[in-house]
């Protein structure tokens, strides 16, 4: 099968994250040809069985690269919170004109800069595996299963779930620290608790059956100011409570 | 007539470069950074100082640890915090890993492909299946320390203002201790192999890195010691390209490798002093292209680091015990070297929040350096080689710096 990676703006983390399945990236090679991945290869692709799509779309050139992927992709995965949610860039909220203005000067937008958006609101996906970054277990999965025409698993538990497992201490409970974990989408094994640091909610919002109002009024009985609290709640993805 | 070059391959994040011919000569390069913008200073502003460190991290993926430690650095700054011995150790060495894992990514899955004339490692593997098994052990261990130090390969958010979430334990110690030796041998090979390395991308004649070797107080160069980046260091806007322009005295200038060990070899570890040493009289010359020799050169120095570090704390001990941080007020720069170069995140706290941020990545600071350098290329070959040719070596010209893109395209009018 084809595969072929395209970075709009981000971090590089998304694209990086795949070759860090060191060995096992040999594994995904015995279904999988690259090609196109600009990160790794200096060959460039036509048609793709599946496309990966990292990053915000931030610029026309963004955008084009993006319908270019769509349409030249069979199954298109969304990877990583910028693609499934925005994340980090996209959470400044001004005009796009303020923000040019107060990073470029008074130079217009020469570049074509769009709003930092997710892919999703532009094309739709056939899969979307959030994260900052995403666990590469998750994706490595993922490929697999499409290879052997399964549908790839989605999580659909909070990051407490996974806490809980590994048996960490609390530290929304025991330590007062702001933790998104009850509401946050799980997959990451609960990285920052493990660290002793309450979750970022760098996977998004949980969907379905979720309590963000509960966890809200959680933070100010432990005597966060209500602008800072929905300000972690907008860092990632822009969540209402 | 202008030929632009498609997106650069094998580098991270979204360039191209246009060449400027005028009556059959090549007027002027430019490179256009074409990577969206990201607004990260913006992003910072009102944000209480303890959240900000991870969100900066944020800005690049294969060198978080980086921007983590210099986000910190200049907290604890403005904040007037003290942390001990240990704390800073264990920081460098979460640093050093950082430099494994990105030179060997680069030397290894972006550079080596060039040298065997291959288009990327996974091809390149079919034949010299040993070269790009060991610079993924290389790469691998890089993060292992990663995943330790920050608390993830990516994005870790366990470098905190005062110290860390969680401490590693003395048996993680003693297995860095003892891979960093292993792999010593691997490291050394590379520089034997990127030792043969073409001289190409011009010559650069100005200098900058921080004053220690991965961290500092303030910056040097090969004209002056001891200054700060807003007492020389000029940035500007492009109407070309998402990233700004900087320049040191007006000129462009180098970050990176190579400026390290010409400005700082005599804190080189004994093996890899050996190898500047042996190697000296070509890195002195300046070419671009050796910072790819340097980059071997410091794989070496960092497996050796990184176990001397990890020596002094198994027989010093320490207390995993952090410095309390009070929210107030005040200004500080944390001065550090990402694996491509001189990083600075310059803050100004009021009530605990940040309310200035000036952040300039390595790939800024290079950003005129490699304009000059595809210009000289580019002078170079047109006319005297096909043009793909030229091409070609425009892109491994880029390659050589080893380029951050992402890092580059977020910055804040001061």
């Amino acid at each position: 099968m084809k595969l072929g990676v395209f970075e709009l703006t981000d971090c590089g983390g998304c694209a990086l994250n795949f070759l860090f399945l060191y060995e096992r990236l040999f594994d995904v090679l015995e279904f999988y040809e690259i090609e196109e991945f600009h990160m790794t290869t200096s060959l460039e692709g036509r048609h793709f069985d599946v496309g990966l799509v990292t990053g915000t779309v931030s610029s026309h050139r963004d955008l084009e690269v993006l319908r270019e992927a769509r349409n030249r992709s069979d199954y298109l995965i969304a990877l990583g919170t910028c693609a499934t949610h925005g994340c980090l860039q996209a959470s400044v909220e001004l005009p796009l004109k303020e923000k040019l203005k107060a990073v470029y000067g008074d130079e217009g937008n020469p570049m074509r800069a769009l709003d930092p958006k997710p892919i999703v609101e532009y094309v739709t996906v056939d899969l979307a595996i959030p994260g900052c970054p995403y666990d590469k277990n998750e994706l490595f999965q993922a490929l697999i299963d499409i290879a052997k025409g399964i549908e790839p698993v989605r999580p659909d538990y909070p990051v407490c779930l996974e806490c809980k497992l590994n048996e960490y201490e609390c530290v929304l409970v025991k330590k007062g620290l702001p933790c998104l974990g009850p509401i946050t989408l799980g997959g990451c094994n609960a990285a920052c608790p493990r660290s002793g640091l309450g979750c970022i909610g760098c996977r998004g919002p949980l969907p379905g059956e979720v309590n963000p109002a509960g966890e809200f009024e959680v933070l100010k009985g432990l005597g966060y100011d209500e602008e800072y609290i929905m300000r972690k709640f907008k860092t990632f993805a822009r969540w209402e409570p | 007539m202008i030929i632009e070059t498609r997106e650069f391959t094998r580098v991270e994040g979204n360039g191209k470069a246009e060449i400027v011919i005028e009556g059959n000569e090549v007027k002027d390069v430019r490179v256009k950074i074409v990577e969206g913008p990201r607004f990260f200073e913006l992003l910072t502003l009102g944000r209480d100082f303890w959240d900000v460190p991870d969100l900066e991290a944020r800005i690049c993926a294969i060198c978080y640890l980086s921007h983590s430690v210099a986000s910190v650095l200049a907290i604890e700054r403005a904040l007037g915090v003290e942390v001990p011995e240990e704390t800073r150790l264990l920081r460098e060495l979460g640093l050093i890993g950082e430099l494994i894992e990105s030179h060997a990514l680069h030397l290894y899955l972006l550079v080596a492909p060039d040298l065997f004339g291959y288009p990327d490692a996974i091809r390149l593997a079919t034949k010299h299946g040993e070269l790009v098994k060991e610079g993924i052990a290389l790469k691998a261990f890089g993060n292992r320390i990663r995943d330790l130090i920050g608390g993830r390969e990516i994005h870790g958010i366990n470098v905190k203002p005062g110290g860390f979430g969680r401490w590693p334990g003395r048996e993680e110690l003693e297995a860095i201790e003892r891979e960093a030796k292993a792999l010593l041998t691997v490291a050394k090979r590379a520089v034997r192999l990127f030792s043969g390395i073409g001289e190409y991308g011009g010559r650069a004649e100005l200098f900058v890195a921080t004053d220690g070797y991965l961290t500092g107080d303030s910056l040097v160069s090969n004209v002056e010691r001891n200054f700060h980046y807003f007492e020389r260091i000029e940035e500007r806007p492009l109407v070309y390209s998402f990233a700004k322009q900087s320049l040191y005295n007006g000129k462009p200038f180098l970050v990176g490798s190579l400026a390290r060990l010409l400005l700082k070899a005599e804190s080189l570890t004994p093996t890899a002093k050996r190898l500047f040493e042996e190697n000296r009289g070509r890195l002195e010359a300046g070419w671009v292209s050796y910072n790819n020799l340097a980059q071997a050169i410091e794989l070496v120095y960092a497996l050796e680091r990184a176990g001397e570090i990890a020596k002094t704390l198994l027989d010093k001990g320490f207390e995993p015990e952090n410095v309390p941080v009070e929210a107030g007020d005040g200004e500080g720069i944390g001065y550090v070297e990402a694996p491509r170069g001189v990083l600075v995140h310059h803050y100004r706290i009021a009530g605990g929040k940040i309310e200035y941020s000036n952040i300039i990545t390595p790939t800024a600071f290079n950003h005129a350096m490699m304009e000059g350098a595809l210009l000289w290329e580019a002078r170079n070959l047109y006319g005297n080689a096909p043009e793909d040719e030229l091409l070609r070596r425009l892109e491994e010209t880029v390659r050589a710096f080893d380029p951050c893109i992402s890092c580059s395209v977020h910055f804040v009018r001061g």
